[in-house]
């Protein structure tokens, strides 16, 4: 490793891996993690995200040092922790279900992650203020956990494992049991938290908003094993295992900025999505800024007029119409079903999209081919709608569900 | 709405013996006349007996809850070799009549080096009032671990790990996270340790003796008056047992079962 010498004493000034796992290997009641190495530079906001069981939490509680790995090394700052106990680590870990302790106020949570830090109670008082204000919970310094809501007691963990300023930020799916309006709320300000205390973080999830929202790089993990990692916009393009596909299986689009539109992005299509099938297959339909669809979208993201930049719509928010659908849905793509792949409680439709047609694509200049796109809808509505490869299917979805990727 | 006959014999067996051990045990208070109560609770060996026996069972819960704490802690939160054993050992006293186990304490500081070492340095635990203690001792120790453990078990292990995370050692965090959350079930313990302490009586006959104004603590009274034919003496004992039998129940359903 390059921060090291020859003795193995950690040499400071080199260019050194902040985090480093090497080859971990974990076996803990029937849950295994076998091979697992990961990197992240310092500042570093990688996502973990993987089916459920797929190890994504044992890898979390490895790190922070409450599971011994049957083999492999954890690297922080270059120095080997792996045989640190957790007091000795300077890790965080911010649970889903905040494992705040009952017997404490709001205040003392934070005060206690502190104390082993700071001796003066002036100072105390200072940095729990600090990140109460950042997270916006000043008024609730003094209540119990009991008394709070779930987004309350999130904020309230996020300031507890935030507040002594820790090496590396462990973040156990903390949004997974938020209402999506809560969610987003704490997404901003946990981004803003996380630039003002420069921590680097490591977050599982299973929610790919937190992905693009705060990620800068991406761990897709499934038994056990990392099957892929990489920035989050480079994997959902080239995901390269079939698993990783299917399980990302989102649309992802080229375009660019045509207009701002009252509070809405229009945008202007140029690809075709890298989670369809035949991607999946390697055959790579890629082709961003070469060919020109004329689709017009509408996202509720903010986006500057001219930007180049990627779009994600996840097959399940899309909803098929066998006609012109009355809706407040801003997006409506006229297709053709190119594909239909059954699956054990799913349909897949894949569909060829006719460029200038339907609500929110007929400005474009309707030149070239079209990008493919992925509907996941239920066995019984492709019974209702008599889903046949050839059939002429309106692409229904919402502003908010088209999201840009910068 | 009907109900099926299974549920209604069942409701009935429950309603049955219930009503059978209020008659048993309810009435029990109500057998003398309240001058004759008053006047046995204020004999002097009734006066003798109650104070022996709450300065025992207090020293007696206090060792048990000293000690069994950190037993259940270890046994919850560590794995050690031999572990599987030493939970049976515990349990054994549960399991085995009061009087064997008295018997057995009466071999083990009468006639073996531990007993002759200790009576040595002054301390005679056979037929004496350090008897009693230790009598009470082992027999409550086994419930106070059993319970003490299981709350422990309660406690999700990561509110330990978090404080760990902080720079907290084992024992930082066992005494600021565990000890505070497990108040509970720890005043529930030691309800049930009081009790069972003061209630102790046939490992504590055998080890300690049931001496007249000596060794004579409460179910002793009870014991030595039934056997003179002193019925209103063994009555009054069996009130004072079951006022704080039940106060000890009153407050473990308070603080275990639910707050109700």
């Amino acid at each position: 490793m390059g921060g090291q010498n020859t003795s193995g004493q950690k040499v400071s000034g080199q260019n050194t891996n902040f985090l480093e796992v090497r080859g971990l290997d974990l076996d803990v009641g029937g849950f295994e993690l076998r091979d697992i190495s990961l990197r992240a530079e310092e500042g570093d906001y990688v996502a973990v995200i993987g089916p459920s069981g797929s190890g994504k939490s044992l890898l979390l509680e490895t790190l922070i040092g409450f599971y011994n790995p049957k083999a492999g090394r954890v690297f922080l700052e270059g120095r080997d922790i792996t045989d640190f106990p957790p007091d000795k680590r300077q890790i965080s870990i911010v649970y889903q279900d905040h494992v705040l302790f009952p017997h404490m106020t709001v205040f003392e949570n934070i005060a206690y992650a502190l104390r082993k830090k700071l001796r003066d109670k002036t100072r105390i008082e200072e940095e729990v203020g600090r990140i109460a204000g950042l997270l916006e919970i000043p008024h609730l310094l003094f209540r119990k956990p009991t008394t709070l809501s779930g987004g309350e007691k999130q904020r309230t963990a996020l300031a507890r494992g935030l507040v002594v300023r820790p090496k590396l930020l462990l973040l156990d799916e903390p949004f997974s049991a938020l209402d999506v309006r809560t969610k987003e709320r704490l997404r901003e300000v946990l981004k803003k938290a996380i630039k003002e205390y420069s921590t680097t973080v490591l977050h599982v999830t299973h929610d790919f908003d937190d992905l693009w929202a705060l990620a800068d790089r991406v761990l897709i993990i499934r038994n056990g094993k990392v099957m892929q990692e990489g920035a989050p916009e480079a994997v959902f393009k080239r995901p390269s295992p079939d698993f990783v596909a299917e399980f990302l299986g989102t649309n992802l689009l080229k375009g660019r900025v045509r207009e701002r539109e009252g509070k809405l992005t229009v945008l202007e299509l140029e690809g075709k999505s890298p989670g369809s099938e035949r991607e999946s297959m390697g055959l790579d339909g890629m082709n961003p800024g070469k060919v020109h669809s004329g689709l017009i979208l509408y996202s509720a993201d903010p986006g500057e007029p001219g930007e180049k930049l990627s779009i994600s719509i996840r097959p399940e928010e899309i909803i098929l119409a066998g006609g012109v659908l009355e809706s407040s849905a801003r997006n409506m793509l006229k297709g053709t079903v190119k594909d239909i792949v059954k699956k054990e409680h799913l349909v897949s439709v894949n569909l060829e999209l006719e460029t200038g047609s339907g609500r929110g694509s007929g400005t474009g200049s309707g030149t070239g081919s079209c990008p493919e796109f992925r509907a996941v809808i239920t066995p019984m509505s492709c019974e209702l709608m008599d889903l046949k490869i050839g059939k002429e299917v309106y692409a229904v979805f919402k502003a908010a569900n088209v999201r840009i990727i910068r | 709405m009907r109900h099926s006959a299974f549920r209604n014999i069942s409701t009935g067996i429950a309603c049955f013996f219930t009503c059978l051990l209020f008659l048993a045990v309810g009435t029990l208070p109500f057998i003398l006349k309240p001058s004759t109560l008053l006047e046995a609770l204020l004999s002097a060996e009734m006066l003798y007996s109650m104070k022996l026996s709450l300065l025992t069972a207090s020293v007696s819960t206090f060792s048990v809850m000293f000690f069994s704490i950190p037993t259940a802690y270890s046994l919850s939160r560590y794995d050690f070799s031999g572990k599987a054993l030493v939970k049976s050992i515990l349990g054994l006293p549960m399991a085995f009549p009061e009087l064997v186990l008295g018997l057995a304490l009466l071999l083990l500081f009468g006639q073996t080096p531990l007993g002759t070492g200790l009576e040595a340095l002054g301390i005679r635990v056979p037929f004496s009032k350090p008897g009693i203690v230790v009598a009470q001792f082992f027999v409550a120790f086994p419930y106070a671990v059993r319970v003490i453990y299981s709350t422990f078990e309660s406690i999700d292990r990561r509110y330990e790990q978090v404080s760990r995370s902080f720079g907290y050692g084992d024992f930082e965090t066992f005494r600021n996270v565990t000890l505070p959350m497990a108040r509970g079930g720890l005043f529930a313990s030691t309800v049930i340790t009081f009790a069972r302490c003061i209630g102790a009586f046939g490992a504590v006959l055998i080890l300690a003796g049931g001496s007249y104004m000596h060794t004579e603590v409460l179910p002793v009274t009870l014991y030595l008056n039934i056997s003179y034919g002193n019925l209103d003496m063994a009555i009054t004992s069996g009130v004072l047992l079951m006022a704080i039998a039940f106060l000890a129940i009153l407050s473990f359903e308070y603080f275990e079962g639910g707050k109700t």
